[in-house]
């Protein structure tokens, strides 16, 4: 089996900071269609990182080019072929970044705009398509199985909402400086993060029973040379310790300061950044032949 | 009619002395660490608890379909009229995204030049009418290239040989879609 060593860390970072970015303002979009006024601390905390982690996620991408870096004017030719997923993220990257500066400028007050409701609705739209679209790019490929499932684009999303609102959160505790009570948006970052465990256990159930390929990718992060980083980091650091902590603050049966939650959301952090590492790293080219050659 | 370049390999009588492998990169100054052909093996268990040990030898398969060329954005990478697929190193940016979509791991990424790299059939070389490197180093004659659309050539011979002769031939992965242009025989 021949893992791939094409796409390296370089990529894991602009999925995961694509993917706060915009999980960060698709929050702060729907949580600005129920009630501005109750979450605005949050939608400030949202609009403040939004944007700018976007553009560092495209500025890393930029660096893991190669004569691209070093001849910027042949980044045109990224919209030449519409039929490759990277023409479709340059798209849908440039429009949500504009809209997402749009959204962030008026909501620190530095614009006025005259449909707000619009916005939203096109950052909610633009901002799922920047989350999911960051695992398109890796599912298209039909030569590395553990990539090409419909689970990863779903996983994606989910883990960018969850890391986007733990990126705001974090902003609004310690920057902002605000304790206004965003309940709602804690719950609903609890019930992610334990859809995205589930979403992990039934991948990994199915990758095992999968073609060899998939199940050798699954292996390795299980069991194999990432399995310390799987279980501890990913799994017990930014997955299980948060959901659960969360979950006992749900049930008022703990009562967390806000360097605590804070903790809690760098951990979900940096599980956000281990699952797109791992997954990048997992990615096992399907067998050129073994099988095939015939006797 | 278009000229359709490809490329058979009779297997059999590939020995892994791996003199296509050095051939191609002294003729392209492929870079240190990369080849842009290989040789695998693979080891069977037979009856009676021997072992068989089979040679495999790749390259780009300049597929009619290639996911390379889907995938790429710049169209950098794309199908020559005569089969071949080529990377204009003018148009790569180098995003390596071409590089995990080939199901035969048949590119690497130059260092150097920043540009995805591949097996071009020797593109220079047979413009002046050579065969491609590794098929006139190749000390077996394993590897038979020529215009599959021109009966009379070499390559259309060994195959309609094959053929005659039931003998196995075959491509790599076709239940990918690709629709590759490396035949493989084996008697």
């Amino acid at each position: 089996m021949v893992h791939q060593e094409a796409f390296e860390w370089y990529i894991a970072v602009y999925l995961f900071l694509a993917g706060v970015g915009a999980g960060s303002m698709v929050v702060a979009a729907v949580a600005d269609m129920y009630d501005r006024e109750k979450y605005l601390s949050f939608i400030k905390a949202a609009s403040l990182i939004g944007m700018p982690l976007v553009s560092i996620g495209i500025f890393f991408l930029y660096i893991d080019l190669g004569q691209g870096m070093w001849k910027p004017w042949l980044l045109i030719f990224l919209f030449a072929n519409p039929a490759s997923a990277i023409t479709w993220g340059t798209a849908i990257l440039t429009i949500f970044t504009i809209l997402s500066f749009i959204y962030g400028a008026y909501n620190l007050g530095y614009l006025k705009i005259g449909c707000s409701r619009c916005l939203n609705w096109l950052l909610i739209i633009t901002g799922i398509c920047t989350a999911g679209y960051t695992a398109v790019l890796l599912g298209s490929l039909k030569a590395i199985p553990f990539w090409h499932q419909t689970a990863l684009p779903i996983l994606f999303i989910i883990s960018a909402t969850s890391t986007g609102i733990s990126g705001a959160m974090i902003v609004k505790l310690i920057f902002l400086k605000s304790d206004a009570n965003i309940k709602p948006i804690e719950t609903a970052h609890l019930y992610l993060i334990v859809l995205e465990i589930i979403m992990l256990i039934g991948m990994m159930l199915i990758a095992l029973q999968g073609v060899p390929e998939m199940k050798y990718a699954a292996e390795s992060l299980l069991f194999g040379d990432y399995a310390f980083l799987f279980w501890f980091l990913l799994v017990f650091t930014g997955l299980l310790v948060p959901a659960i902590a969360f979950g006992m603050e749900e049930a008022h049966k703990l009562h967390m300061k806000t360097k605590t939650v804070v903790t809690l959301e760098i951990m979900v952090l940096l599980g956000g950044y281990l699952m797109r590492y791992l997954i990048i790293h997992a990615g096992v080219y399907t067998k050129k032949f073994a099988e095939y050659i015939v006797r | 009619m278009n000229k359709k370049y490809a490329m058979a390999y009779i297997i059999d009588r590939c020995i892994d002395c791996k003199a296509c492998m050095v051939s191609c990169k002294a003729e392209w100054n492929v870079p240190e660490d990369f080849f842009r052909t290989h040789i695998d093996q693979g080891l069977k268990k037979e009856l009676h608890g021997k072992f068989r040990m089979d040679f495999l030898p790749s390259q780009c398969n300049h597929c009619d379909k290639a996911p390379c060329v889907t995938v790429c954005p710049t169209k950098a990478s794309h199908n020559r009229e005569d089969g071949i697929v080529y990377v204009d190193r003018s148009r790569c940016v180098g995003c390596k995204y071409c590089i995990p979509s080939c199901p035969y791991d048949a590119r690497f990424y130059n260092h150097d030049l920043g540009v995805a790299e591949k097996c071009t059939f020797c593109l220079p070389r047979i413009a002046d009418g050579l065969e491609p490197a590794c098929a006139t180093t190749c000390p077996g004659n394993v590897r038979v290239f020529g215009d599959i659309n021109d009966p009379a050539s070499e390559i259309s011979m060994v195959l309609g040989a094959a053929k005659e002769n039931k003998q196995k031939v075959w491509k790599l992965r076709e239940d990918l879609g690709t629709l590759p242009n490396i035949y493989y025989i084996q008697k």
